[in-house]
């Protein structure tokens, strides 16, 4: 019963930016209630547990069977962010306690959060070509 | 590789029977023939010496050692009359009469590429087909060699390439020596590979070798393309002609790549026209360089979008019209034309990776699919690279890029002033979104720009403004490495060959290579990103590219992984709660880290890495292009984040 809802949550958004648009979603309808995490535990998990092997180091994004979307300077908020990790409307892996502890997970928030985020490409010259 | 180590009495008496002994050494016993070579006459009307006694008296030899023609030599001339350029080979010595022939009858021409695994040479002739348009031959010992070579004939199978594989052998078990040359000999050598090629065939007589050659070229030149193999018997190799004036190298004459139907195509072209939010999406569309102008023609003519599943350089990717990164749009469309393409249902349809595998279709109910193409007129049954059936409205069985000039003209015809400013005003509105949609790659590529390891958006870039100004190839890429078609300006035919085929790893390498000799041809910059794994599969292919001075710039997108197995697995401990700190186990390449340009530079290649500052890229980069453009092939090692 589970799966199927979140297949139906799943069919609401297009297949290249799927995970993109559920996390606007997740913005747009939540509430800003993050922890205090410790961003630098929160780096080592992120590395440890592969959270960087479709996101990146820099949390630039990447993809597996679809994209994972960008994580630095995420605008999601902290519940939407637990609510992927723990139950995901995608392919993304699910993280149960077992695995990644609410407190783990808001250090990862944390340094998500820290990680900056895009910059001007026109401050980049060969971006221009 | 075996060596042949008696003669063989019966071979020899095949040599008797067919009257072809015509050298003086063949007529005299074996020893008096090694011990006394020939010597020319210098007098007129001297006395017969043994020698002349011998030649004239004796019963012609039963063992002799010498041979004025042999089979080799004639096959060569079939290779040649249908212009082979390169025979690609792993030497060995069930084709050590055919070998022969080529470098000394034929001069060596076709001119062999010396490849250090039959992986390598299957793998370089797919991309130098790819490239060139023209097929390469490959030898290799029929049943050893042969499967080295059969993943490398997979992928060219599933990536629709022609390649002529070919395979030596001994048939008649009594001409085989004892030793290795029976377990490199087989009964049917063809049934290794024949899952996953077009034709073969083993030839019992030099004419029905070149009946069965110039047959399986034209059959791997046909559309939907594909590797052929043929069995070389070895006896057929070497042995002398025994009726050469019977002997003829048949016509060839290539097929004109079929047509679709004039009334289907009347009836796509009445659909498209009709439609609101038509789309065009392809995969390996375009065969020559006429394919792309030919799918820019038909696009423009409808100001509709165009996704491009880059199987072949089908599309320029700063074209307004090109909507490949708005996948978004198969869902709003309410006619898909799809041309050539390789996974049509995986294209439309959504499917979750879970423990549950479910999928819907991304397409509207209601959304009409055209299909155009050849790939399903020649399908087998055992590897199902075919994929999922996928429901379809008007299904047209003709060549892509050939139809497209008439479904263009069709659509022309049906053309109104009124339609004309309907498709400009939707030609306007995709060409804001492919702006934004290139705006976005690019805002997006900033994002841990001046990180260590180096992100594959500033390595995609920093390779590019190297090489922007050059007639540039980009001919190899890593998996899921998009950056070069988000960021890079693809507008010439040749500027992109496409991928593996069925995924085979250790395609790339050697693959690009391959590309790089059809480039070297007309003075092309050849360029290819391959992951490190896929490196270490064939990294012998760069002393090929040394060996024959095939000019390339090759990338290894280090990211110490085999990374997407990496991501598999973290998803398969998460699944089960347990672990997902262990998973770099059995995925990654470390400890120790490879340094791929030492690997180079012990094959005599230009090598610089491996790089993990981003800073030291372009110097780096600037170096090597230098190397490449000076004739010699370079590797750089780039320390890369996983994707």
């Amino acid at each position: 019963m589970k799966r199927t809802k979140r297949i139906g949550s799943a069919a609401l958004v297009g297949a290249l930016f799927a995970a993109s648009a559920w996390v606007v979603a997740q913005a747009q309808s939540q509430v800003q209630d993050a922890p205090a995490g410790d961003a630098g535990n929160g780096k080592r998990i992120y590395l440890a547990v592969g959270c960087f092997t479709c996101h990146g180091r820099s949390g630039q994004g990447g993809a597996l069977t679809g994209p994972a979307p960008i994580l630095a300077s995420t605008a999601m908020p902290f519940d939407g962010f637990k609510g992927q990790i723990r139950d995901p409307s995608n392919d993304m892996p699910a993280y149960s306690d077992a695995v990644l502890s609410d407190k783990d997970i808001g250090d990862i928030y944390a340094y998500v959060k820290s990680l900056p985020g895009a910059r001007s490409p026109k401050d980049i010259p060969i971006l221009n070509n | 590789m075996s060596k042949r180590r008696s003669a063989d009495s019966s071979r020899r008496n095949f040599l008797k029977s067919a009257g072809l002994a015509g050298a003086a050494a063949a007529m005299v016993p074996p020893a008096t023939a090694n011990a006394v070579p020939a010597a020319p006459q210098t007098r007129k009307a001297a006395i017969p010496g043994p020698r002349q006694v011998a030649a004239e008296t004796l019963a012609p030899a039963a063992d002799p050692v010498n041979q004025t023609s042999s089979g080799g030599d004639f096959m060569v001339d079939v290779f040649n009359s249908l212009g082979i350029d390169y025979l690609a080979i792993n030497c060995a010595s069930s084709y050590r009469g055919l070998h022969e022939a080529v470098v000394n009858h034929g001069n060596n021409k076709p001119e062999i590429i010396t490849c250090v695994h039959e992986d390598i040479a299957v793998h370089l002739a797919q991309g130098y087909a790819k490239m060139s348009g023209r097929p390469m031959a490959m030898a290799c010992h029929g049943v050893v060699g042969l499967q080295h070579a059969a993943m490398a004939i997979y992928n060219s199978w599933c990536d629709r390439v022609p390649v002529i594989v070919l395979g030596g052998n001994i048939m008649e078990a009594d001409k085989r020596a004892p030793g290795a040359e029976w377990p490199h000999s087989g009964v049917d050598i063809g049934q290794l590979v024949r899952e996953f090629t077009k034709w073969d065939d083993q030839p019992a007589s030099l004419q029905h070798f070149a009946e069965s050659t110039v047959r399986a070229y034209k059959i791997a030149t046909t559309p939907p393309m594909g590797p052929v193999f043929i069995a070389l018997d070895a006896e057929l190799q070497e042995n002398p002609i025994a009726n050469s004036k019977s002997l003829r190298i048949p016509k060839f004459e290539p097929v004109t790549p079929p047509q679709g139907d004039s009334g289907a195509i009347a009836a796509a072209a009445k659909m498209l026209v009709e439609a609101q939010n038509p789309l065009i999406i392809c995969d390996r569309m375009a065969r020559t360089p006429a394919g792309m102008a030919n799918l820019v023609q038909l696009a423009e003519t409808l100001q509709c979008g165009v996704i491009d599943n880059v199987g072949r350089m089908n599309f320029p990717s700063r074209h307004p019209l090109n909507q490949s990164f708005r996948r978004g749009l198969i869902g709003q469309a309410d006619v898909i034309l799809a041309i050539e393409m390789n996974d049509l249902w995986g294209s439309l349809t959504h499917f979750s990776d879970r423990i549950v595998r479910q999928s819907r279709p991304n397409t509207k109910p209601d959304a009409k699919i055209i299909t155009l193409g050849v790939r399903d007129l020649y399908l087998k049954s055992n590897y199902q690279d075919f994929g999922r059936w996928q429901d379809v409205d008007l299904d047209i069985a003709g060549d892509g890029e050939a139809s497209l000039p008439a479904l263009t003209e069709a659509v022309k015809r049906l053309l109104d002033s009124s339609r004309k400013d309907a498709f400009s005003a939707r030609g306007q509105k995709l060409a804001k979104l492919h702006t934004a949609m290139v705006e976005q790659s690019k805002t997006d590529a900033t994002i841990g720009w001046d990180s260590s390891p180096i992100t594959t958006a500033r390595m995609c870039a920093e390779v590019y403004n190297q090489i922007k100004d050059e007639d540039w190839s980009l001919v190899g890429t890593a998996i899921r490495l998009t950056w070069p078609h988000r960021l890079w300006d693809f507008k010439k035919p040749n500027q992109w060959n496409g991928v593996s085929g069925g995924g085979g790893v250790g395609y790339n390498l050697p693959a690009s290579i391959g590309a790089a000799l059809a480039n070297k041809k007309r003075g092309g910059f050849t360029v290819a990103f391959g992951g490190d794994g896929d490196f270490m599969f064939n990294p012998g292919a760069l002393w090929t590219a040394v060996h024959h001075k095939i000019p390339i710039l090759y990338v290894v997108h280090n990211n110490r992984a085999y990374h997407q197995e990496y991501m598999y697995l973290v998803a398969m401990a998460a699944r089960h709660g347990r672990g997902v700190e262990r998973m770099d186990i059995g995925t990654t390449i470390k400890d120790p880290n490879i340094d791929y340009a030492t690997i180079a530079r012990g094959m005599g290649v230009h090598g610089e890495g491996p790089i993990t500052d981003p800073k030291d890229l372009a110097p780096a980069l600037a170096r090597a292009v230098a190397a490449v453009k000076s004739g010699e092939p370079a590797v750089v090692d780039v320390v890369t984040d996983p994707r």
